[in-house]
């Protein structure tokens, strides 16, 4: 898929991502997390992508959520509350908390994971000196999953009909003997299918240590180099200052 | 960053590692099928590190968790730790000679499972409050209500629990599909690593 976000270099979203992720639990807190949320949101809606990185923020926050309130309201601690199904302002804002530092993370790192293409984020890191052994184990991975799922319903398919017993009506037994029927012939398919890949890789003479030209190189212009430099500075800032703060917190004590 | 120049991956470990990624995922669907109450998402990570040596399996976690996080979800580079210790310890384990027998194959899943749950455990507590959003989490908190523990012992016991059923049953079919690999191919292997 294309977004707004592939006019850049990946590795200028990529570095403002971990950057941002990074802020969001060393900066101050609550503000921290929630300016990162905001700005990742923010960036994801300007670049066409903002209902997907909201879905996939949304999935992991709000049962995390949940749950924390959940546990804080239904089982405190024992020796200090009684339990209350209604929870505690404290409790609520604790879960607040540790929901926004997540989201915060997530959504950064979802407009990366949504916006940039894994190949094209590989090909910018292999022409930063990613060696050839990481970028093809990268991309070969991505490519080798829609295949090992596909197989995987096969395999299914065809046990089921060779009378393995699968799904409502087995025992919690009888779907354990299944397991090696069903994930046996998959494993050893996938790791008989490795030899023949390997002799490929020789035949072209793969040298995993070599640095690859690519056919098409991905544009850095300088001013995305700088626009990382900075960013990487504010970063390292944020760390020091909260260094000195906790620095300052164990003199105190 | 280049490997040293002793740990060049083979090309037979580079070209199972995409499988035992997509394995790590697929086996989801095979889990799904058969309702079980475990993962199985370290299958793959196990298997390289058993034939291709711990360095393998380190790799193999690490780039499995990073497709999943690509692929799935952001959360998931979180336990890219995990995944390391599981790469590493399942490789010492196999070169340890653990997978020539069912009974050593248990023993290394319980080692790997405690010490993959102390991971996730640390993890889980430090950035997500204890509690993850899956079954765990429930897990969770019915051992808090149950026990009474704190939250973060609580997380701690689920995640053994957890792992403790999980990474057995992994070792255990590794050893399956290690009996049923061609002798042909386990030798290359060893040939390859050795």
């Amino acid at each position: 898929m294309t977004s707004a976000l592939d006019r850049w270099n990946p590795l200028t979203p990529l570095a403002a991502a971990v950057a941002m992720v990074l802020a969001a639990f060393a900066g101050p807190q609550p503000y921290a997390p929630v300016l990162v949320l905001a700005v990742a949101l923010l960036v994801a809606i300007a670049s066409g992508i903002g209902f997907k990185v909201t879905a996939l923020t949304a999935l992991v926050v709000l049962p995390a959520f949940a749950l924390l309130v959940l546990l804080a309201a239904a089982f405190p601690d024992a020796a200090t509350a009684q339990r209350q199904w209604v929870p505690s302002r404290a409790a609520v804002l604790d879960a607040l908390a540790v929901s926004l530092r997540l989201g915060a993370a997530i959504a950064a790192l979802g407009v990366v994971v949504v916006g940039v293409a894994p190949r094209r984020l590989t090909r910018a890191l292999a022409a930063r000196g990613l060696p050839a052994w990481a970028a093809y184990l990268v991309i070969a991975s991505l490519e080798a999953v829609p295949d090992a799922r596909r197989r995987a319903d096969d395999v299914i398919d065809a046990q089921r009909c060779r009378g393995v017993p699968v799904g409502k009506g087995t025992g919690m037994r009888g779907r354990l003997r299944a397991l090696p029927a069903l994930a046996g012939p998959l494993i050893v398919g996938l790791v008989t299918e490795s030899e023949e890949r390997a002799l490929a890789l020789d035949a072209r003479a793969f040298d995993p240590r070599a640095s690859r030209t690519a056919l098409a190189p991905i544009a850095d212009p300088s001013a995305e180099r700088w626009a990382r430099r900075v960013i990487w500075l504010a970063l390292a800032a944020v760390i020091a200052w909260r260094l000195r703060e906790f620095a300052q917190s164990l003199t105190i004590t | 960053m280049p490997l040293p120049a002793r740990r060049t991956l083979p090309t037979l470990a580079l070209a199972l590692i995409p499988r035992a990624v997509a394995l790590n995922l697929a086996l989801g669907a095979v889990v799904g099928a058969l309702k079980l109450p475990v993962y199985l998402d370290s299958v793959g990570t196990i298997l390289v590190a058993v034939l291709a040596g711990p360095w393998a399996g380190v790799i193999t976690g690490i780039v499995s968790n990073s497709v999943l996080g690509l692929l799935v979800s952001p959360a998931l580079f979180a336990f890219i730790p995990v995944a390391i210790v599981i790469g590493w310890l399942a490789g010492i384990a196999g070169r340890a000679g653990a997978f020539a027998s069912l009974a050593g194959a248990i023993a290394a899943g319980l080692v790997i499972g405690v010490a993959a749950a102390l991971a996730s455990a640390v993890i889980v507590i430090a950035l997500m409050g204890g509690l993850t959003a899956s079954g765990t989490g429930i897990l969770t908190i019915a051992i808090r209500a149950t026990l009474g523990v704190s939250v973060d012992s609580a997380a701690k016991i689920a995640a053994i629990a957890t792992d403790a059923l999980d990474k057995p049953l992994s070792c255990v079919l590794v050893y399956l599909v290690l009996e049923r690999l061609p002798r042909r191919l386990s030798a290359r292997f060893r040939r390859a690593t050795a």
